[in-house]
């Protein structure tokens, strides 16, 4: 009887407790994020323009209604699908062929993972840097220095607007492939090889091997570097802030920055947030469908 | 007897840098055979299964099917089939998937596929677990889906590595049965991988006994259970395998210690001997080779009699009605024609 009557004000005493412990992880969430959060949610709501501050007051949804008259808005929105979908592909792609080829030299591995780390712990906005000053140029950059050579003459890469999309794109899958392909290369090495060998005996040729045996085996590691890639791009930012800063005139100008321009360029922060909460959402609709068809499969 | 299945391995050799795995190994095997490779861990038994498969390649010497010499022959265009001791199911298919797919890759067509991929499943008794997948399927149902994805295609030559020894003892022995029957009604040559001697003896119609990369012995299992060729194989040929005493041989007189015992044969010069005797042959009476008992093991239906002469350790087998108790001296009789002899140098059998 005594035990039973002090069980609950002892566990009423470790949840206290426990709560205790958790409460500050839970502020600095809910100021760090939450907050943040509500006041862009907030701010999307009213009309803040700092070049026009005497037009300021409550909008509603004034600034969502805008935008589906923006052309500039379709054309970011455009640009992100454009920018998220092809880097994710190149990056699975070309991660996916690399490491496949590497499977296959027998020395040598650990440094080419090595090698592989590098890009991947550079902060964006360095390799940004690093191909707007070193590698784009005309006349000058690496890469100008090897179409000359070739014959195939002088471009301006980030100046030119269709090369300059092409330009950012290449920067990201070249910063990022390399966490695919290490992913990838992981997940390869740990198959099974008999099970590989069961299917050479089953008359698989190398091409069905890799279609019915090797794909579906690491599928699981591709969707997750889809899903995780796919959230990185879609907020992509930094490098292309480095490398162009969404232009020329908005030719790499992803809905992260034309929502950055507007509020701290063109000082009009209510639609600047309203740009922002869409682009949220869009992540969180992206991310939900993702983990739903990963799910699913 | 089916007419396809004839093997022929000549002088392969198989070195894994400085290891060699296999010196020169030479085997026929008679279409419809169902034909052990017997040996300890490490002798080459699985080596040699997988040149036979073509997923490994030889060093030297040339493998033969049918005549046709398949030595550089990929292992899909042997036409042969194998069951892995992982069994190596594809773990992302159905069974049913798994079963069909070796028909899939030659492009068979699908009302084809479905009846003998049902007619396989049926045969080792899977047909109510086709939906599932490998994960989802006990040792014994993964090695039976294993088998019939390997009979599925009929083909001319199946291989079997230890398929039988993640499984339980009760079911290994049925399995065992179940294998042989299979075997039987499918007429198909079978190359069968396996350590343990009692599962060789009982399946194959014929075995290679292995030892470090070499075949010691080829024959029936009453062959090589009545004539060891050498004193490896007769330490490893039954259970137990026969005790194996020092001996010396001089005409026709054999002396174990201070016995002596008459051959009724002349093996000429004196020289120095092992003696293998099986535990079965041997018996206590008023004569024989002195000894102690150690100890005594009960198998149910006998009784096993560990016991000391001189240096050496003696098994017999006695009926589970003798009373022996620890402790106790004893004499050994046997027959002289039960008397097994290898040379004490090369071990080769006399
Ligand atoms: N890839 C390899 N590299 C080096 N040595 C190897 C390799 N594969 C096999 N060996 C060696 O070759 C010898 C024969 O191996 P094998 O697998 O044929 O033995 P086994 O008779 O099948 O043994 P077990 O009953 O344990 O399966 C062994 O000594 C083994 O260590
Ligand atoms: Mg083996």
């Amino acid at each position: 009887m005594a035990r039973s009557s002090d069980r609950p004000t002892r566990e009423r005493r470790e949840r206290r407790f426990a709560l205790v412990l958790f409460l500050p992880a839970f502020l600095v969430l809910a100021i760090g994020t939450t907050v943040p959060l509500f006041y862009l949610l907030w701010a999307s709501l009213w009309r803040i323009d700092l070049s026009m501050p005497w037009l300021s007051g409550f909008a509603g949804l004034e600034n969502y209604a805008k935008m589906a008259a923006d052309p500039r808005f379709w054309n970011s929105l455009g640009l992100t699908v454009i920018y998220t979908g092809s880097t994710v592909v190149f990056q699975v792609v070309i991660g996916l062929g690399l490491a496949l080829l590497v499977l296959r030299i027998p020395r040598g591995q650990a440094a080419l993972r090595i090698a592989a780390i590098m890009p991947i712990v550079l902060a964006p906005v360095v390799v940004g840097m690093f191909w707007r000053t070193l590698v784009l140029p005309p006349d000058y950059g690496l890469l100008d220095l090897v179409t000359q050579a070739l014959g195939l003459g002088s471009h301006n890469w980030l100046g030119d607007p269709q090369l300059a999309l092409v330009s950012v794109i290449t920067i990201h899958t070249w910063q990022w492939t390399p966490f695919s392909f290490l992913v990838i290369l992981a997940s390869l090495a740990a198959l099974p090889p008999d099970v590989f060998e069961a299917a050479r005996i089953d008359r698989a040729n190398a091409w069905r091997r890799f279609i019915h045996i090797t794909l579906p085996m690491i599928r699981p590691a591709i969707a997750i570097i889809v899903i995780m890639r796919m959230m990185v791009a879609l907020s992509a930012f930094a490098a292309i802030f480095a490398a162009t800063g969404g232009g020329p005139g908005t030719a790499t100008e992803i809905l992260n920055l034309y929502a950055y321009r507007t509020s701290f360029t063109d000082l009009n922060l209510g639609y600047g947030a309203a740009l922002a909460v869409v682009l949220l959402a869009i992540t969180l609709l992206v991310s939900f469908l993702m983990f739903r068809l990963r799910r699913a499969a | 007897m089916s007419a396809v299945g004839r093997v022929k391995l000549q002088g392969i050799v198989k070195r894994h840098g400085n290891v060699t795995a296999l010196h020169g190994v030479d085997l026929e095997i008679a279409p419809g055979e169902f034909f052990a490779l017997l040996g300890p861990s490490g002798s080459g038994k699985t080596t040699t299964l997988r040149i036979l498969a073509g997923l490994e390649n030889a060093n030297e010497g040339r493998v033969h099917v049918d005549g046709a010499d398949v030595t550089d022959v990929e292992p899909g265009e042997r036409d042969v089939a194998m069951v892995f001791q992982s069994y190596a199911l594809y773990p992302h298919m159905t069974v049913y998937d798994n079963i069909a797919f070796p028909l899939r890759m030659v492009g068979t067509a699908k009302s084809a596929i479905d009846s003998a991929v049902r007619e396989a499943a049926a045969k080792v008794r899977i047909d109510h677990l086709l939906a599932r997948r490998p994960g989802q399927l006990s040792g014994g149902q993964q090695q039976r889906c294993a088998l019939a994805r390997a009979i599925v295609r009929k083909p001319r030559l199946f291989l079997l590595d230890e398929p039988l020894s993640n499984l339980d003892a009760k079911l290994r022995l049925e399995t065992r049965v179940e294998l042989r029957k299979l075997q039987r009604s499918l007429d198909v040559t079978t190359v069968y991988v396996t350590h343990d001697q009692e599962e060789a003896m009982t399946i194959a119609d014929r075995m290679a006994i292995f030892m470090e990369g070499r075949i010691v012995q080829v024959g029936t299992p009453d062959e090589v259970y009545a004539r060891p060729a050498s004193v490896d194989v007769a330490g490893f040929i039954g259970n137990p395998p026969m005790n194996l005493l020092p001996g010396r041989i001089a005409a026709d007189r054999l002396h174990i210690g201070d016995h002596m015992v008459a051959l009724g044969r002349d093996l000429g010069a004196e020289r120095e001997v092992t003696v293998g005797l099986r535990p079965a042959a041997l018996r206590a009476g008023p004569t024989g080779l002195p000894a102690k008992i150690d100890l005594i093991e009960h198998l149910g239906d006998t009784k096993l009699v560990i016991c000391r002469a001189g240096e050496s350790m003696v098994k017999m087998r006695v009926d589970k009605a003798a009373s022996f108790r620890d402790g106790d001296d004893i004499r050994i009789g046997f027959d002289p024609g039960e008397i097994h002899l290898f040379e004490r140098q090369s071990g080769r059998r006399l």
